[in-house]
């Protein structure tokens, strides 16, 4: 039987971020969760489940290869695992709440650890750009302190629809694309 | 798309990197718990400050230069506003603000004593611990000089101590090396890397991205590009 070789990639952010959501937007399996439900009050008022060792979806590319789509967990707690997840992949999409300044500090802790450990592309999403109080991936990427230098694009995403999933993988990528012919 | 949030979670140092970054106009209004504030800001700056009663009152008046004469507002008299309800509050922590964008109409130029870069290194001397760790979250982080920030350095106002740890960042030493070389209170450090990173005056130093032992060809990911593409 022939093994089909799998290319990774991984979708990091803060609690509530919208990692699991995206990557059932897009997956062509059900995705593989590792939820488990929530104690700490303070996230219980966010959600009641929430991913404790990653998330799991795929795409079949053709006969031999396969995109796999991991998402870590979001809380620092599990922090152990988005080392885990990291190695290996080929780029990294930060999927950041626009609706919710408060986790933004996170979301740049989060860049800056994938951008220490792992040298490869990273896009940032500026999710939840359907709901009406979304910051604008703009402003987004002034609060995150991501200057042009540092090559990240912030992009819009709205993790329930699929165009804008997609189109945030195609960013991805074509940056992907763009290294490997430089 | 008005910006709104906590000052606990996201302080002044912030809000004002935001309005300045992009010299956005309109109202930054702060909701303490003594006292609701309407900041005017015109091409990202602060420009006045009132205490209000009610958020929706301030939206009655649209035109600025009528909204000071009813007032009674003279030119000099505003960069006091600044002081004595902005500059004084800075070390309060709690507070909800939001931005609304547009909306006022100015009229010619208004004096700027107190410009943008000289607030956010005034706000960032009220940084707590925790609030400069979401920043500066580890010591071995290398920041760099962007050039060309002569200007941003003459209005941000810096002291002999923050320009001393300015004149430290050079992309080789890390934060730990200037907090040691400094020989102060590491938040006094930490505070003014905060100011200097939303001032622009540093960056991180980038690490060149590789695309190292990529498993993949160009041709697959051409397929894979257009597989997504196909969803």
């Amino acid at each position: 039987m022939r093994q089909i070789k799998k290319i990774k990639v991984v979708i990091a952010g803060p609690f509530a971020a919208g990692k699991t959501q995206f990557i059932n937007t897009v997956s062509e399996i059900k995705t593989v969760k590792t939820e488990r439900k929530i104690q700490h009050s303070r996230e219980k008022q966010v959600k009641d489940y929430t991913t404790v060792a990653m998330d799991f979806g795929k795409i079949r590319i053709d006969d031999e290869h396969e995109l796999y789509i991991f998402g870590t967990p979001g809380q620092f707690r599990f922090d152990f695992m988005w080392e885990v997840l990291g190695e290996g992949a080929l780029g990294i999409i930060i999927l950041v709440d626009s609706t919710d300044p408060t986790t933004f500090h996170e979301a740049r802790k989060i860049i800056n650890f994938f951008q220490s450990r792992f040298p490869v592309p990273i896009v940032v999403g500026a999710n939840k750009q359907d709901l009406p109080n979304a910051w604008s991936p703009e402003d987004v990427r002034i609060a995150l302190d991501i200057n042009e230098e540092e090559g990240i694009p912030v992009i819009p995403v709205s993790a329930i629809d699929k165009e804008s999933v997609k189109n945030a993988l195609l960013t991805l990528f074509e940056i992907i694309r763009v290294n490997l012919t430089r | 798309m008005a910006l709104t949030g906590d000052l606990r979670s996201f302080n002044f140092v912030d809000i004002f990197q935001v309005i300045g970054r992009d010299r956005k106009s309109g109202i930054l209004f702060v909701e303490w718990k003594d006292l609701t504030c309407a900041y005017y800001v015109k091409d990202g700056e602060i420009i006045f400050a009132r205490p209000i009663d009610k958020v929706y009152r301030v939206y009655a008046d649209k035109d600025f230069d009528l909204l000071l004469s009813k007032l009674r507002m003279s030119m000099e008299s505003l960069p006091k506003t600044i002081e004595r309800f902005l500059i004084s509050r800075l070390d309060m922590k709690e507070g909800i603000f939001s931005f609304t964008p547009g909306f006022i109409k100015y009229g010619g130029e208004y004096p700027v004593v107190y410009p943008i870069e000289e607030l956010i290194v005034l706000a960032s001397r009220n940084l707590t611990p925790e609030e400069v760790e979401r920043k500066i979250s580890d010591e071995l982080l290398l920041f760099e000089r962007v050039p060309g920030k002569e200007e941003v350095l003459q209005k941000a106002k810096l002291n002999q101590i923050e320009r001393h740890i300015l004149s430290l960042v050079n992309g080789e030493r890390t934060v730990l090396q200037i907090r040691q070389m400094v020989n102060q209170d590491s938040l006094l450090v930490d505070r003014a890397l905060y100011a200097f990173l939303s001032l622009e005056l540093i960056r991180r130093k980038k690490k060149e991205v590789k695309q190292k032992q990529a498993p993949i060809t160009l041709e697959l990911l051409a397929k894979i590009i257009e597989r997504i593409r196909s969803l």
